[in-house]
């Protein structure tokens, strides 16, 4: 009774050619993948249906009661499309079930429970969303908590695209005979949609990591994998996120709110939504359409297009970074109409500032981490966050951030020492520091042990990288000549395209890095001096051997000529391309000004990024040094916010009963005038500590709110 | 400065629909933006996102893949350099399918760690010793082959030795200019450096690099600057009655 519901392998086929936008048409080579669905659901019928069944229903007496009751309150959840309750569903009672009856094991397999479901009064339809539904935390729950077989990582990937394409392709209603596809009436919470797509994107990437790994196959899977070339591919993966960016219009949708930024009479989010299309007027499209483009920024990285990967954003960029940090003020407006979870946040800056190192735009990449390190800060002081009192979720923040620190310690030493930008914020800095410190003073030292540091970091925190094509499984002969083919060692010698993309990455960046890694010792020589010959430069250099082993050893002539093209490489490494042009004090002023200016990510002026300036004469180095003033401003702004706070709360308070009680009330100043009014408070000595109290509280508090 | 990069005024509405759309991914496009990028190695134009398409389409569809144009790509990209360019390009060239390149020669793979030293010795701004590679007897197959096809590859790479020295120097002696820009006659770096509208002194030793925004210096103290916005809280204060 279940099982047409759930093994409709035409339906499948069907899926897979319609996932297929007719406008997008991805090129994918879909073609091939019906085959391996008809195989698997071949396999599947042969089982006797009798006996599947009896099984099924003695599976389903063995699941827990509880959990009976949780899968048909959900499900009615979800057909009421009441939204808390889906949100309480799945934020917590899905984990708290999950700890209890299957830490260690699968959920009950969607057949075993469909069961359940028929009683109520949904529709064939309804029963089969909720199973697909069912299905991507089931497949979730496999991936987290214990190992998926081939089986599970196929069917995750036809579950996902049966998912999606209910999503795009739905017809408008039963009873309309036109093709025309339209929105779901389905209601479900961000976090879950996040989940959706993260999941999606990186059950894609293990499949990418796992399939690349031709010699660990059975027969079996090689034989499945020959089958199943369009499975994961990154053409459909690709076409799943572009269609959902298309149908629900996010980037106009972002577009028409930014003119509407500013207008007197401008319309609500939802006005504009529901303008552009009836895709845009749903919140879980809008939603979805999003966090797609987030996710397609993170397929880029992993492919290694980094330029691709920060023009997707172009769009989305400027409401979710253009602010100083979490709903920035700024664009307040703008961003309640888009979901703002933490999760997100936090991954987008990972991947932007990612992009940006791999881009050599250190002090984009420096300003982006120092927002998104600075809100996992504020966030981990409040631990209690709403919907993040799950520890895994918690834990899986904490490990980006944790890898966005060592990108930035990275970026904190590629930027040169006593750039700006490396004092950009000393709270973060210090935090790197405490995590880092170890590499982070070897790789600011320079030469080969800087290199090893670099290496050790940028593998702990790089993406997890992704070959874009499968080994060619359906190749008979060349997947036996890689099967047999000595370690790759041997075979690819010293060529750079390295096998495992990582590598290449790696290899990339240590050659951008080790070029800069002889400055740190030429500018300290620099920073003595406002002018030098450069004769007397390369003597220094040479008694300290900056020159990289790799250089036959110079004398005279040939060191002072060393000496001077690697001026020309500092003199190029302290300019940069910056998406905003620097705001001299730095600091506070860091939020509206300087950001709204630039437009798409990629976008961005060269500005100078040392303080310390020189030019060649000839023969004669002559150096400046830019050194940061006294910084006034703030001190005085705060302060004097906080005594008009003060005199507006003595202003507010009632005026004093001539009680010796109350007396103490009648202060009349503000904490500097406790000193000036010495005698005055000693008259009432006896109640002073009381007094102090409720002054230092106050201060306590204006404190608070200064910044 | 970015927006150029982003987007060259020379690129046309065909491709930039190409480059900015999804049809980037259509395989069938991979002709005109492989012809485009001839039409840049003839005329020194150069447009580094298209570039990039075209190995996005390589990486996608390995049956596309043509050796010589990705060779073109990277030449092109040299010439780009500070900038990133030539990463960018490399970090797009996957894994090759083992049976494809035993089918014919690929020169890409012989020519890639050549191609890899010539861009690191541009970044770390070692002139001469790219002049002397790139005339060395063991590059001729990519002189002859490559370079030769790439329309002012040489032009391009003197203008990378003239930014970086326009940047760091006011003065350069003679000598050492002619040897980063690879001119060994008088004349031609007479001629060079008239088209620059740089100066030569009278007994022709020194040439002198008139003022721009790199090559001055000056000793800056950096004061605070206070923007409107961080004063709201105390004006309206200050406009309650």
């Amino acid at each position: 009774m279940s099982r047409p519901t759930l093994w409709s392998t035409a339906d499948m086929d069907e899926d897979l050619a319609d996932a297929v936008d007719a406008e997008l048409s991805m090129y994918a080579q879909q073609g091939q993948n019906p085959t391996i669905y008809d195989q698997l659901g071949a396999q599947i019928e042969q089982l006797e249906p009798f006996l599947a069944m009896q099984q099924h229903m003695a599976a389903l007496a063995a699941v827990p009661d509880v959990v009976k009751s949780f899968i048909v309150s959900f499900h009615q959840a979800i057909l009421n499309r009441d939204l808390p309750s889906i949100t309480m569903f799945y934020t917590t009672t899905f984990p708290k079930l999950t700890d209890r009856f299957y830490s260690r094991v699968e959920w009950p397999e969607p057949e075993i429970i469909a069961p359940l479901l028929s009683s109520s009064e949904a529709t064939e339809d309804q029963i089969h969303i909720f199973l697909v539904l069912y299905r991507d935390l089931y497949y979730r729950h496999v991936y987290s908590r214990l190992q998926p077989n081939i089986d599970d990582r196929f069917h995750s990937y036809e579950n996902s695209c049966e998912l999606f394409n209910y999503l795009l392709n739905s017809p408008s209603s039963a009873d309309d005979e036109s093709d025309e596809p339209a929105p779901v009436d389905l209601v479900l919470p961000e976090q879950w949609l996040w989940d959706i797509i993260d999941e999606f994107i990186y059950q894609f990437q293990v499949f990418c990591s796992w399939r690349s790994k031709v010699k660990s196959k059975t027969e079996d899977q090689l034989v499945m994998l020959a089958d199943g070339t369009g499975v994961w591919s990154s053409y459909s993966v690709l076409n799943v996120l572009y269609s959902l960016i298309q149908k629900s219009k996010i980037n106009e949708y972002i577009i028409a709110l930014k003119e509407e930024q500013g207008k007197d009479d401008a319309r609500s989010a939802e006005e504009i939504a529901e303008s552009i299309s009836p895709y845009t007027a749903l919140p879980l499209y809008r939603t979805l359409g999003y966090f797609s483009v987030l996710g397609l920024l993170r397929v880029h990285v992993l492919l290694g297009d980094f330029t691709l990967a920060l023009k997707v954003m172009d769009q989305v960029g400027e409401f979710l970074l253009g602010g100083s940090g979490f709903g920035a003020k700024a664009n307040k407006s703008s961003l309640t109409a888009l979901p703002a979870l933490p999760a997100t946040h936090i991954s987008t800056h990972y991947y932007v500032g990612f992009c940006y190192m791999m881009l050599r735009r250190y002090p984009d990449a420096i300003r982006i981490f120092v927002t998104v390190l600075n809100f996992f800060q504020r966030m981990q002081r409040m631990r209690s966050y709403s919907g993040y009192e799950r520890k895994d979720q918690y834990d899986q923040i904490a490990k980006t951030a944790d890898r966005t620190l060592a990108l930035y310690a990275m970026c904190h030493s590629l930027v040169l020492p006593g750039s700006p930008f490396t004092r950009l914020d000393d709270n973060i800095t210090n935090t790197a520091k405490e995590r880092y410190g170890d590499q982070m003073s070897r790789m600011s030292k320079g030469g080969s042990d800087a290199l090893v540091a670099f290496e050790e970091l940028f593998l702990y925190a790089c993406p997890k990288f992704i070959n874009a094509n499968s080994p060619p499984y359906d190749d008979a002969e060349a997947i036996a000549s890689l099967l047999n083919a000595d370690p790759p060692e041997s075979t690819e010698g010293t060529s750079p395209i390295s096998t495992d993309p990582t590598q290449r990455h790696l290899r990339l960046f240590l050659a951008s890095a080790g070029a800069l890694s002889p400055l740190p010792t030429l500018r300290s020589f620099l920073h003595l001096y406002t002018s030098l010959t450069t004769e007397k430069l390369s003597s220094f250099l040479e008694s300290v051997k900056v020159s990289e082993p790799d250089q036959e050893a110079a004398e005279g002539a040939e060191a002072e000529e060393e000496a001077i093209q690697e001026m020309m490489v500092l003199k190029q490494n302290s300019r940069s391309l910056s998406r905003v042009a620097p705001v001299q004090g730095k600091g506070n002023d860091s939020s509206s000004s300087g950001f709204s200016a630039t437009g798409s990510l990629l976008d961005g002026e060269m500005i100078s990024t040392s303080d310390l300036n020189f030019v060649i004469d000839d023969k004669t180095i002559h150096i400046a040094e830019s050194t940061v003033g006294r910084r006034y401003a703030g001190w005085f702004i705060k302060n004097t916010e906080r005594s008009q706070r003060v005199l507006d709360e003595i202003r507010g308070s009632p005026f004093p009963v001539p009680k010796v009680k109350i007396a103490s009330g009648q202060k009349p100043g503000g904490p500097g005038a406790e000193t000036a009014n010495g005698s005055a408070a000693e008259t009432t000595q006896k109640k002073a500590p009381t007094k102090t109290v409720a002054w230092g509280g106050a201060g306590m508090r204006t404190s608070v709110d200064g910044q | 400065m970015a927006s150029s990069w982003i987007s060259p005024p020379t690129r046309t509405e065909l491709i930039e629909n190409l480059v900015s759309g999804v049809d980037r991914y259509n395989p069938s496009n991979v002709g005109i933006l492989e012809d485009y990028l001839y039409h840049q190695t003839r005329t020194q134009e150069y447009d580094c996102l298209a570039n990039l398409a075209i190995l996005k389409l390589y990486q996608f569809n390995p049956d596309l893949y043509n050796p010589d144009v990705v060779i073109h790509i990277l030449i092109k990209a040299l010439g780009a350099s500070p900038l990133p360019d030539f990463n960018l390009c490399i970090s797009l060239l996957d894994e090759r399918p083992v049976n494809a390149s035993l089918d014919e020669d690929d020169p890409l793979p012989a020519l890639l760690p050549v191609l890899n030293g010539l861009h690191h010795l541009l970044y770390r701004c070692r002139f001469p010793a790219f002049w002397r590679a790139y005339r060395s007897d063991q590059l001729s197959n990519l002189r002859d082959n490559y370079t030769v096809e790439c329309a002012g590859f040489e032009e391009s790479i003197r203008e990378i030795v003239v930014r970086a020295v326009k940047s760091t120097f006011t003065r350069i002696g003679t000598d050492r200019l002619s040897l980063y820009l690879d001119l060994e006659s008088p004349e031609d770096l007479k001629a060079y450096i008239d088209k620059l509208r740089w100066t030569m002194n009278s007994d022709g030793t020194v040439v002198s690099i008139p003022p721009n925004p790199d090559n001055q210096i000056e000793a800056i103290v950096v004061q605070e600057s206070i923007k409107l916005p961080q004063l709201t809280k105390v004006i309206s204060q200050a406009a309650k009655p």
